[in-house]
């Protein structure tokens, strides 16, 4: 009985009051994950789009959405409206809608106009975790990778609030993935909370199992930091992410023999 | 039958990657072969899918980094695979078909369930827009299914719709350039995830309702 209490505490610690994902104020918010755009010479970035109101019923909305751009700081660089055909797909390139003058990635999201009645009923938001793809080097095929997170949410007035939630105390997220020496990884995470947030990026080897390095970085709300990982030939690494958010999952772009593949953690 | 075999001790924070290669000499040819970490040795043979005897996180849930490779390169994702059970159903949109010369593209579906008896459904391809029949194909429980994507006449436009009313599975998109050289892997979200907090598990529940009946018209 007390052993059992200890261990739902012990949980508690970690659980209580500590949502992956907070509650937008206005019911009638939609919400959507904050995709990573990257845009230059060899990057290119697509969407794809699907009127998701339209899934749920028949003449739903008038299967508008709207795109917002950021750049890497979190400023808000564009807004575009879009009309979708229902059930329907409809390839965006991202990189063409945020053109060239914002450096070569930020972010954006994408917000359906508004939940159908049928949604809102069962007490639940629209989320847009949709599947993004990058093009390197113009190869003949993208590589996608799904939004793992809803970060972003705008209500009926345009307001928009940020939806990470944070931890009490300080949590370590251990990407289960190998680097190895000879490949260059970039990671890119995203601070999804309305707080600034530390993290501290620990290599460890795989071998000894010690550190062998660390990088730590304070992000403000919206804000993504890329991580070059460069290994050296004495062995491979794994990564551990230490800060205050619930999940602090990275996206992993691998590039090897100048061919892409990219997933998140 | 279920049949376990021990790949080795793993220490706290250590980390391992395992190749196809690395366990070849110990799955049959037709066999789906699952890795698992447990705290305790489960039995070497058993009717029922063994449960495994460890720390589990719910958020996220435990898993591992999976890929495919080609001699020039890799594809990876997150993924996990708990059982399903039985009565599940299968629905998915999956926007994942990707054009050009010599491009391939495949629907790998992946089953377990708790039983060992073997079971088959029946997959239906439809173009979500319209609800037009493309086709239908078996696969089976407990296996990793492929169905080629490639001459269904989808166009760019069309969003794929996959269904199946006799058993659920992981829906994963394979696409790989004519010459392996460059892949792509993903999978796409099941219905729930299309929504986030109140009764989530309703609005999945409210879309197989609504598709299914939409079809069987």
């Amino acid at each position: 009985m007390i052993g059992e209490k200890i261990a739902r505490f012990g949980r508690a610690v970690w659980t209580w009051r500590q949502p992956l994902t907070l509650t937008p104020g206005d019911l009638h918010s939609t919400i959507s994950d904050l995709f990573v755009w990257r845009s230059s010479e060899v990057w290119q970035t697509f969407f794809e789009l699907i009127d998701i109101p339209s899934l749920f019923e028949d003449g739903q909305g008038s299967g508008q959405v709207t795109l917002m751009f950021f750049d890497r700081s979190g400023n808000h660089i564009r807004e575009e409206k879009l009309h979708l055909p229902a059930n329907c797909r409809k390839t965006l390139n991202i990189s063409s809608l945020v053109g060239r003058t914002h450096g070569e990635s930020g972010t954006f999201a994408i917000f359906h106009s508004a939940a159908p009645p049928s949604v809102i009923k069962l007490g639940s938001f629209l989320a847009e975790r949709g599947y993004v793809s990058y093009c390197y080097r113009n190869a003949p095929l993208r590589s996608y990778v799904h939004g793992n997170l809803d970060v972003i949410s705008r209500g009926r007035d345009g307001g928009l609030q940020l939806l990470g939630g944070t931890s009490f105390l300080s949590r370590e997220f251990s990407l289960q993935y190998e680097f190895h020496p000879g490949i260059a990884y970039e990671l890119v995470v995203l601070n999804p909370t309305p707080l600034k947030q530390r993290f501290t990026f620990k290599f460890i080897s795989v071998l000894s199992g010690k550190v062998r390095s660390i990088q730590a970085m304070i992000l403000n709300p919206g804000v993504i930091q890329w991580v070059p990982v460069a290994i050296e030939e004495s062995g491979s690494v794994r990564l551990i992410i230490e800060s205050r958010l619930v999940m602090a999952r990275p996206l992993v772009f691998r590039i090897q023999n100048l061919k892409l593949d990219v997933f998140h953690g | 039958m279920w049949v376990t075999k021990n790949l080795g001790l793993l220490a706290p924070g250590a980390c391992k990657t395992i190749t196809a290669s690395d366990v070849a000499d110990i799955v049959p040819e037709d066999a789906l072969p699952l890795l698992s970490l447990t705290r305790t040795r489960p039995v070497e043979t058993s009717d029922v899918l063994p449960r495994m005897d460890s720390a589990q996180t719910s958020v996220p849930a435990w898993r591992a980094t999976l890929g495919l490779s080609s001699p020039e390169t890799q594809t990876s994702y997150q993924g996990e695979l708990d059982a399903f059970p039985p009565q599940g159903s299968l629905l998915t949109f999956g926007p994942f078909v990707q054009f050009g010369e010599g491009v391939r593209n495949y629907l790998i579906l992946l089953n377990i369930e708790n039983s060992a008896t073997s079971r088959r459904a029946v997959l239906e391809i439809y173009d979500a827009a319209e609800g037009y029949f493309r086709e239908r194909f078996a696969f089976k429980n407990n296996a990793c299914t492929a169905i080629s994507l490639d001459n269904l006449g989808f166009n760019s436009g069309d969003l794929p719709m996959f269904l199946s009313q006799g058993m659920a599975a992981i829906p994963l998109y394979f696409s790989s350039s004519g010459d392996g050289a460059h892949l792509s892997l993903e999978h796409t979200h099941p219905p729930a995830s299309l929504v986030v907090h109140g009764r989530r598990w309703e609005a999945q529940k409210l879309l197989k309702t609504r598709w299914f009946a939409k079809v069987s018209i």
